[in-house]
């Protein structure tokens, strides 16, 4: 799967390389520091990825932002978002259910949940059938 | 003519001589007893005519001039004689026919005249004897007769004679007056006004009403002199009053004087005093008209009280007084009015009050005239500028205003300047919309801060256990202990985030109540957190369904059970939760028989951080979360608890 992984957090970009590495799964992450170097990314790129992770808080542009821009977007918005935040604001939550996700997953403190977690994320994914949009 | 003729004639007259001489003698004889006959009844009658003579002469001579009707009858009531007035009084003519006088008495007066019938034959004479009696036209007519008897020369009584005077109109007038007495003694007696008739000040006669005003009766009264019940003080305006009244100078006089009672206390009344005087102007009596004035006094007084109370309160109050006519002319004004609205006294009466006022919105002024002149109160709000042209609130409350004939002549308003008032509300309603903007703002902040916390926790925890899993072999047992001390750190720092996080966003703002079944509630519970095995967890009773914010009950219960749970070190570990209903609140209970909680702690422990256990997971914030989640419901939170033995928390959440 292509992966494309929004998040500014070095440290978490490397907790999701390093799992995805570990299990030996063969996925291709791309990552983006925030909303606009994501958006910039999918107008550019010739093949969108399957799936996106999305971090809530990141600077310039907030995930629930981009997620708002993404999901009003005709191609864009076909692309499974998932969330990936630590933040437990129910009021996040709502907001980004009503505009429209694929998941909502909160960032254990351990890395060994994390690892079990996104593990179980990836998995369910990659049995799912995927749009594999083109950007045309 | 022969001889022969003359001898029979001469036979013949002798014979009828003879004849003659014999019917003579027969006459004679006859006529003697026809006069021994006489003889004896002229002698009985020459008696009788001498007696009646007698009496006659004697009587006619008096009677001769009565007009009155005048009856002579016999002992049977048979009527002898009678005078032509007697006949035309009674109707009868006894030579015309028999007239029975007993059958002209009224029934009513049958047992009366009989009586007075036997007094006559005893006595012989009868005076006022006093009957109805009827005449032949029917009509009856008080008579009052005064008769004697007529006796025989023998003494023995042969007749009866009386003199009738009709007394009708005088029995009717009698009769009129002692109805008119009775009337009067009624009204007298009757009368709220205490009645007193005085002769120098002496009492002769107490009405009921005196008597019972003073306690006293009335025969006890008449033992009294006017100074006797008067108060001493009042004494010398009255002898003056008195004295000028005397002297002709006053018929009457009123005075306002006080009497005492005859137990204790005195009576405050208003004495009106009028002089009755005799045909030659000399006073006789006075007659007294006493009135009771203590409770009218009393009201007056109280009256008298309550006005000046009011109007003190309208002189000091700080409420505006205007009273304006039915076309809006002010009448009255009071000083705080003048003050509110910046205007003089004299700026304002006689104007037009929505002319000099300016009012925002003229229309409701307009409108509530109409109101008044409907008959209509009520009160509302209206913003006017001042004579300084400053914009106030005025709370106004109007009311029509009445003549004595209850016609609506205006209308009275009294206003209050509720501009500080409304700009606190305003102030009041910013600042409300500013706290919750804040507290928005706060909320978002505390999940913001939260959020950036705890995500350098996630990475130093993956550093963390990264150098562990890839310097396993490098790192000795100091240094894995090390790092495994920094996970637990982290770990209690991520708790400790949680729970301010939590206990920051308890507001009763967002409560959302729904009926919660909290049976489902515990079970709930019993799947998420981890009981050990020693422990078992029991409801006592079946709990019941509150209506609750679903979310902060399944906190609560789960603070309360986790640690019920977390303190319990032997064997046989028992969680007992139970509930009880009393009027206002549901009162819970969660009991263990863990270690229990010393004395000192029992208060510390509901405040934030204030953590005893000794277990190294507690924040010390779930008992502060679980305080601010019953003090949401408006209940009571406490404990017992003794050391070794168990702990049990009560709370209360309101209905």
């Amino acid at each position: 799967m292509n992966i494309l992984l929004i998040e500014d957090d070095t440290i978490e970009v490397m907790k999701l390389q390093r799992t995805v590495s570990k299990l030996q799964m063969k996925h291709n992450i791309v990552k983006a520091s925030n909303g606009e170097e994501a958006l910039k990314y999918l107008n550019e790129a010739s093949i969108l990825p399957d799936i996106i992770l999305l971090d809530l808080n990141m600077p310039r542009m907030s995930g629930i932002e981009f997620l708002g821009i993404l999901k009003e977007h005709n191609t864009f918005k076909y692309l499974p978002t998932i969330i990936l935040t630590t933040s437990q604001n129910r009021a996040d939550l709502l907001k980004c259910y009503r505009i429209g996700i694929a998941g909502y997953v909160i960032k254990p403190l351990k890395y060994e949940d994390y690892q079990t977690k996104l593990q179980k994320v990836l998995e369910y994914w990659d049995i799912n059938e995927l749009v594999k949009a083109n950007t045309n | 003519m022969d001889s022969k003729e003359v001898t029979l004639l001469k036979k013949a007259l002798e014979r009828q001589k003879k004849a003659r001489k014999q019917a003579e003698r027969i006459l004679e004889e006859k006529s003697k007893e026809l006069y021994d006959v006489t003889h004896h009844l002229q002698e009985a009658n020459s008696k009788l005519e001498n007696l009646l003579s007698e009496k006659t002469s004697e009587l006619d001579g008096v009677f001769i001039n009565i007009i009155d009707p005048y009856v002579v009858m016999d002992l049977q009531f048979n009527v002898i004689n009678m005078n032509s007035s007697a006949k035309e009084f009674l109707g009868y003519d006894h030579t015309r026919e028999k007239l029975n006088l007993a059958k002209l008495v009224h029934k009513d007066f049958v047992a009366y005249t009989t009586r007075s019938f036997q007094s006559l034959i005893e006595v012989g004479t009868l005076k006022n004897y006093r009957a109805k009696i009827l005449a032949k036209n029917g009509t009856e007519n008080w008579v009052q007769i005064n008769s004697s008897l007529i006796y025989n020369s023998a003494r023995k009584p042969i007749a009866a004679q009386g003199i009738i005077r009709d007394i009708t109109q005088e029995m009717e007038i009698k009769q009129l007056l002692s109805e008119q007495k009775r009337q009067l003694d009624i009204i007298v007696e009757n009368s709220p006004l205490g009645i007193v008739l005085t002769v120098n000040g002496k009492i002769v006669k107490a009405n009921h009403t005196f008597a019972k005003l003073l306690g006293y009766t009335e025969t006890e009264l008449k033992q009294l002199h006017v100074k006797d019940i008067s108060a001493p003080e009042d004494i010398p305006v009255s002898q003056e009053l008195m004295v000028k009244m005397n002297n002709g100078e006053l018929d009457k006089f009123s005075i306002i004087k006080r009497y005492f009672k005859k137990d204790s206390g005195f009576l405050l009344a208003r004495t009106l005093v009028s002089a009755v005087k005799d045909d030659t102007g000399k006073v006789d009596y006075q007659v007294a008209l006493i009135e009771d004035i203590t409770k009218e006094r009393e009201a007056e007084e109280r009256l008298k009280n309550e006005r000046e109370k009011y109007s003190n309160i309208i002189a000091n109050m700080n409420l505006g007084l205007i009273e304006v006519d039915n076309e809006d002319i002010i009448q009255l004004v009071n000083q705080s009015f003048c003050k509110m609205s910046g205007f003089d006294h004299n700026d304002l009466i006689g104007k037009k009050a929505s002319d000099i006022l300016s009012v925002r919105n003229k229309n409701i002024i307009v409108e509530k005239q109409e109101e008044r002149i409907a008959g209509k109160s009520d009160s509302y709000e209206i913003e006017v500028l001042n004579k300084q042209g400053e914009l106030r609130h005025w709370l106004i409350s109007g009311a029509p205003r009445y003549d004595d004939t209850k016609n609506v002549v205006g209308s009275i308003g009294i206003h209050l300047d509720i501009t500080d008032q409304k700009q606190l509300e305003l102030q009041k309603e910013k600042l409300l919309e500013e706290l919750e903007k804040s507290n928005e703002g706060l909320q978002e902040y505390a999940h913001i801060v939260s959020h950036d916390l705890k995500s350098p926790l996630r990475s130093i925890s993956a550093l963390a256990s990264w150098l562990t899993e890839d310097y396993h072999d490098k790192i000795d047992d100091n240094g894995k202990f090390n790092l495994r001390q920094i996970q637990e750190k982290i770990e209690g720092m991520d708790r400790l985030i949680d729970g301010i996080l939590k206990y920051s966003s308890i507001k009763d703002t967002t409560l959302d109540n729904t009926l919660v079944d909290v049976n489902e509630i515990i079970a709930e519970i019993r799947e998420i957190i981890f009981v050990p095995q020693n422990v078992n967890i029991i409801i006592m009773n079946p709990l019941p369904k509150i209506k609750v914010d679903r979310t902060k009950i399944y906190q609560l219960f789960q603070n309360l059970i986790s640690n019920a749970v977390v303190n319990i070190e032997r064997e046989d570990g028992l969680v007992k939760i139970s509930s009880k209903e009393n009027k206002s609140h549901w009162e819970f209970s969660v009991k263990d028989n863990g270690i229990g909680i010393a004395k000192e702690y029992h208060e510390k422990i509901f405040k934030v951080f204030q953590s005893i256990g000794h277990n190294e997971r507690s924040t010390g914030i779930g008992l502060s979360i679980v305080k601010k989640i019953v003090d949401l419901y408006h209940g009571k939170i406490w404990l017992e608890s003794e050391v070794g033995q168990g702990t049990t928390f009560y709370f209360s959440l309101k209905k």
